[in-house]
């Protein structure tokens, strides 16, 4: 018989009949549905005994304590704050809870690489093996310094506070160069401040936990001001102490241009023109003094300067007094500069004067340094309300005894090297408190640099992205000869190298924190690490030893450590024989409630016991101190007229140059042409320094922040309309230094005329989950260089804006 | 007529044979055949016989940690408390010893009752509600040699792990909830 068309049909009917009455289908349809589970892509969390280990978090310098859970302790899934930790008490800033992304970030550098074509070439850069990578880096060290010109090797390092800074300037000092430079930080500018006041360059302390009243001058105070984890917490205080209704709560009074996060918090908002908060500072000082409501007695045995006074040469000299009174500081001018009625002024000078534990605090930005001027006028506003003393509000952040660096004995090579001027001080003669200037030292390499710079090193710092005014560095590094950086990622400034030696990352490493910014209590903690490294990568101190240790001679006697970790536990051991200060034991406040003076007991054996607890992730703590007891300023007084500064002849006869003054900002380009003012501005959900913004944390920003690859602007709605723009309109914002294409988003918490722009978007490496979105304000700021220190600051432009 | 007639009935019956034919095949195929077409045999990375581990108690092995998870199978750490050296001849003795502990390498298991990620289980609710391992466990307390692992060729699953109407039923026979949250977080 035949199969034919019609006995196929009834067999096919016949299948899917019996077809159906089997489990075929359902089993098909099921598996199905639960194979999308399975795709290879998909994350698929190890399983496996879960611990955890504490540590300190060194993602930014806040300090804070951290744990980290582990899976098979190898396998790092959540980092969350240590509630036993004294600074942060159990919060963690959003950078940290996902931080973890940079362990296991797709952009790590796995290796040593090395670029094997043009500078800036991503496809360029091949792997080669340490011993390889590390001798090409010594062999040019060794000739650089047999040749004589140690000083060609510069570096720069983005770690502020720790010992990995120090072992660098260790280096620096034995191998025989200048040219050392770290970031800019607000506490280069902050400890000049206290030079001039108090003749201490260190940086001030702020005792916020007992503070009633805060006039922040511009200081995003849970936006990343100080400690961000430390001012998290505090900020949860007063939250909780205000809707209990308890006392103690600060009352918060936020003096900015924008709503920022801590003005649409705080307990009043004080809308300034920007850039004038220091000349707010003096209109406040200005009225104490006139309606005598500044502390007299205080002022009267503590301070010099504030009357006026004769100098050495028997010249009559301003005092603070009369400079506050005189017209160019009387009410009137105050209200014109900052835009406030005089009334207002009146009104916050009483408050602040009136209530018992008032403090002023400011401080646009942790990373930059602000006019030494300003930081005077703003210290010199805290003087008046007496607020440096003992127990009082502001001191001098105690000093950590750890043990010390062995003595470096420079051989003549390294003499030779050191007694040339660094490259940002051939042309600062003018400049009467010079101090090391990452932009005077980038601004003269691009132009003509003195001599050249053959090796520059960059550690952990991305100045290709996060410096204001970043053209500068762009410029500087086509100059040098051969730039290595020891950057764990493929961030911009790594592109630009030679060879990049990475390091591990925080969470790979040891690490240490020498006090906390802003903190009165001295503070060390070390940073152990969470897991071993994930990759081939080194520690930057290891490395930096190594090279020590090969060059030989007096370079290896000034770094004798075998290890960094060796190096460290070194440095502890000289702590625990100092046998000051103690072990924090737990979150309870005992670290803000130790007296000052009263040095808590020690409650460690040895330096092995104290490594041991340290490397736990416990921290080390000192009293306050008073600062009334440190002064060494040349009058043995807190000083309010400067004689350090004077001293130094600066603009011969103009006292006021040697008093805390205002001077507005004068920005650069034609007003008819960029009518408007670009502001830049920090956020805690946006991370704007060495690290980029981790995905994770992208994930948070609002739709008017970032949109697909836009970022926006804050424009007041008036503002925005008299452009012809509304919400979410593309524009091309443009100043003086350059030009970049964002969108429009209107907020009544803008001052009119003037764009806020974020900072933390705008990458250009890393990988497709960083670069390309939104723009860099960095590239768009101008950079002024104060003329008391030489140190560049950066927050504003001149702009325009019009629809693209 | 007749004829026709006659001719029609019998093709008639011919047709049914065949589509019977076609019904049983299917059936053949749907309940026997494929069930085992659709997994794979896997076999484990080495035997293992839990008789010979009579010595030891279950829990020394399979055991709730201090925070009150389940430690499954055991790590290599545990291997290596007994078998640091070889404790007999065989060949997986050898594996074990000389692949595994020796290199300080997990043995890459294959765990018949493994469960997708997006199922949250915890076995000490289960343990504490007086379920014995074996209402879905195999029972192990002879085993010579570990059975081969049948791996769903498009899940890529386990055959022996439970679906969720599995689950369901117990819950819902045991007065348990079934919402979604408490398996799935
Ligand atoms: S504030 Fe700084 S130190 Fe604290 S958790 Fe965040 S990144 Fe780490």
């Amino acid at each position: 018989m035949m199969f034919g068309r019609r006995a196929f049909l009834q067999f096919a009917a016949g299948a899917v009949g019996g077809t159906l009455l089997s489990p075929l289908p359902w089993k098909l349809a099921d598996d199905s549905a639960i194979w999308s589970q399975n795709w290879s892509w998909r994350p698929s969390p190890e399983r496996g005994p879960i611990t955890k280990k504490a540590t300190i978090c060194t993602l930014c310098e806040g300090g804070c304590g951290i744990r980290a859970r582990l899976v098979n302790g190898n396998r790092a899934v959540l980092l969350e704050g240590n509630p036993e930790h004294p600074i942060n008490r159990g919060g963690i800033c959003p950078l940290a809870a996902s931080g973890l992304q940079f362990l296991y970030a797709p952009y790590r550098i796995t290796q040593p690489i090395k670029q094997t074509q043009k500078r800036g070439e991503a496809s360029g850069f091949k792997p080669i093996p340490w011993d390889e990578a590390m001798s090409e880096l010594l062999d040019k060290l060794v000739n650089l310094r047999t040749g004589g010109t140690p000083h060609a090797v510069a570096c720069i390092t983005g770690q502020g506070q720790g010992s990995m800074r120090d072992l660098w300037q260790q280096f620096f000092d034995a191998y025989g160069s200048p040219n050392f430079f770290q970031m800019p930080s607000h506490s280069d500018s902050l400890k000049l401040a206290a030079f001039l006041t108090l003749g201490k360059e260190e940086p001030l302390a702020f005792a916020l936990e007992k503070a009633s009243y805060i006039l922040s001058f511009g200081s995003d105070l849970i936006g990343g001001w100080g400690s961000p984890g430390r001012m998290l917490a505090l900020w949860g205080d007063w939250n909780a102490a205000q809707s209990e209704n308890k006392t103690p709560s600060a009352k918060i009074i936020q003096i900015e241009s924008r709503c920022s996060m801590s003005a649409a918090k705080a307990d009043r908002w004080i809308p300034i023109i920007p850039g004038s908060e220091a000349a707010l500072a003096l209109g406040i000082a200005h009225v104490m003094v006139k309606e005598n409501l500044y502390d007299t007695s205080y002022v009267a045995t503590n301070v010099f300067g504030f009357e006026d006074w004769t100098d050495s040469q028997g010249k009559a000299r301003q005092g603070f007094k009369s400079f506050l009174l005189a017209s160019e500081n009387s009410l009137e001018e105050a209200s014109r500069r900052t835009g406030l009625e005089p009334a207002k002024i009146v009104e916050l000078a009483k408050d602040f004067a009136t209530q018992p534990n008032a403090v002023a605090v400011w401080g646009k930005s942790r990373d930059l340094p602000e006019k030494v001027h300003h930081e005077l006028a703003f210290l010199a506003l805290n003087v008046l309300k007496g607020n440096l003393k003992s127990q009082g509000m502001i001191s001098l952040a105690p000093s950590v005894p750890l043990g010390p660096m062995p003595q470096v004995l420079a051989d003549e090579v390294a003499q030779q090297g050191l007694a040339r001027k660094s490259l940002d001080q051939v042309k600062a003669q003018d400049i009467p408190l010079s101090r090391k200037s990452l932009y005077g030292f980038l601004k003269n390499l691009s132009e003509a640099p003195s001599y050249p710079i053959e090796v520059l090193m960059i550690h952990e710092a991305n100045p290709a992205y996060s410096l204001p005014g970043n053209q500068v560095f762009q410029k500087a590094i086509q100059k040098v000869g051969w730039v290595v950086s020891f950057s764990s990622y493929m961030d911009e400034t790594s592109l630009q190298a030679d060879i990049i030696l990475p390091n591990h990352t925080a969470f790979e490493r040891y690490d240490d924190v020498i006090g906390v910014p802003g903190l009165p209590q001295a503070y060390y903690a070390v940073a152990a690490p969470i897991l071993p490294p994930q990759w081939n990568t080194r520690h930057s101190g290891d490395v930096l030893l190594q090279m020590s240790k090969n060059m030989g001679g007096s370079v290896a006697d000034a770094l004798p450590w075998k290890s960094y970790d060796a190096f460290l536990q070194d440095r502890v051991k000289g702590l625990a024989a100092s046998g000051r200060g103690a072990v924090a034991q737990t979150s309870a406040r005992q670290l803000q409630e130790t007296p000052e003076g009263a040095s808590p007991k020690a409650n460690y054996k040895d330096g092995a016991d104290l490594w041991k607890k340290l490397a736990s992730g416990q921290c080390w703590y000192d009293a306050p101190q008073n600062p009334l007891q440190l002064v060494q300023s040349p009058s043995g007084k807190i000083e309010l007229a400067f004689q350090s500064l004077q001293s130094k002849e600066l603009e011969a006869g103009k006292d006021e140059q040697c008093l805390p003054n205002f001077s507005s900002i004068a920005l650069s380009g034609n007003e008819k042409e960029y009518p408007l003012t670009l502001v830049s501005y920090q956020a805690l959900f946006l991370s704007h320094g060495y690290l980029p913004n981790p995905p994770f944390m992208t994930k948070t920003l609002w739709d008017f922040i970032l949109r697909n690859d836009d970022s926006f602007v804050e424009l007041h709605p008036e503002t925005a309309r008299s452009l012809g723009l509304d919400e979410g309109n593309r524009a091309v914002l443009k100043t003086p230094a350059g030009e970049c294409i964002v969108r429009v988003h209107l907020f009544p918490g803008a001052r009119l005329d003037v764009i806020y722009m974020p900072q933390g978007l705008g990458h250009k490496a890393y990988d497709q989950y960083i670069q390309s979105k939104g723009a860099n304000p960095n590239e768009l700021l101008e950079v002024q260089m104060d003329p008391v220190s030489g140190l560049g600051t950066a927050w504003a432009a001149r702009a325009q804006l019009r629809r693209a | 007529m007749n004829e026709e007639k006659k001719n029609t009935s019998g093709k008639s019956r011919v047709g049914g044979a065949i589509f019977f034919a076609g019904f049983i095949v299917a059936l053949v195929f749907g309940w026997v055949l494929s069930p085992n077409l659709i997994y794979s045999q896997r076999m484990q990375p080495m035997q293992f016989s839990h008789v010979a581990h009579q010595d030891s108690s279950c829990e020394d092995c399979h055991f709730f940690r201090e925070d009150g998870t389940y430690s499954g199978i055991p790590r290599i750490e545990k291997c290596k408390e007994c078998h640091e050296a070889p404790m007999g001849e065989t060949e997986d003795e050898r594996i074990l010893v000389e692949e595994y502990i020796q290199k300080d390498r997990e043995i890459p298991w294959r765990v018949y009752a493994w469960q997708p990620d997006n199922v949250y289980f915890s076995h000490a609710p289960h343990k504490a509600g007086g379920m014995e391992c074996v209402a879905c466990h195999r029972d192990v307390s002879s085993e010579e040699k570990l059975p081969p692992y049948q791996e769903n060729r498009l899940t890529g699953y386990s055959k022996n792990t439970m679906k969720m109407d599995a689950c369901e039923k117990c819950h819902a026979d045991r007065g348990i909830s079934n919402n979604c949250n408490t398996c799935h977080k």
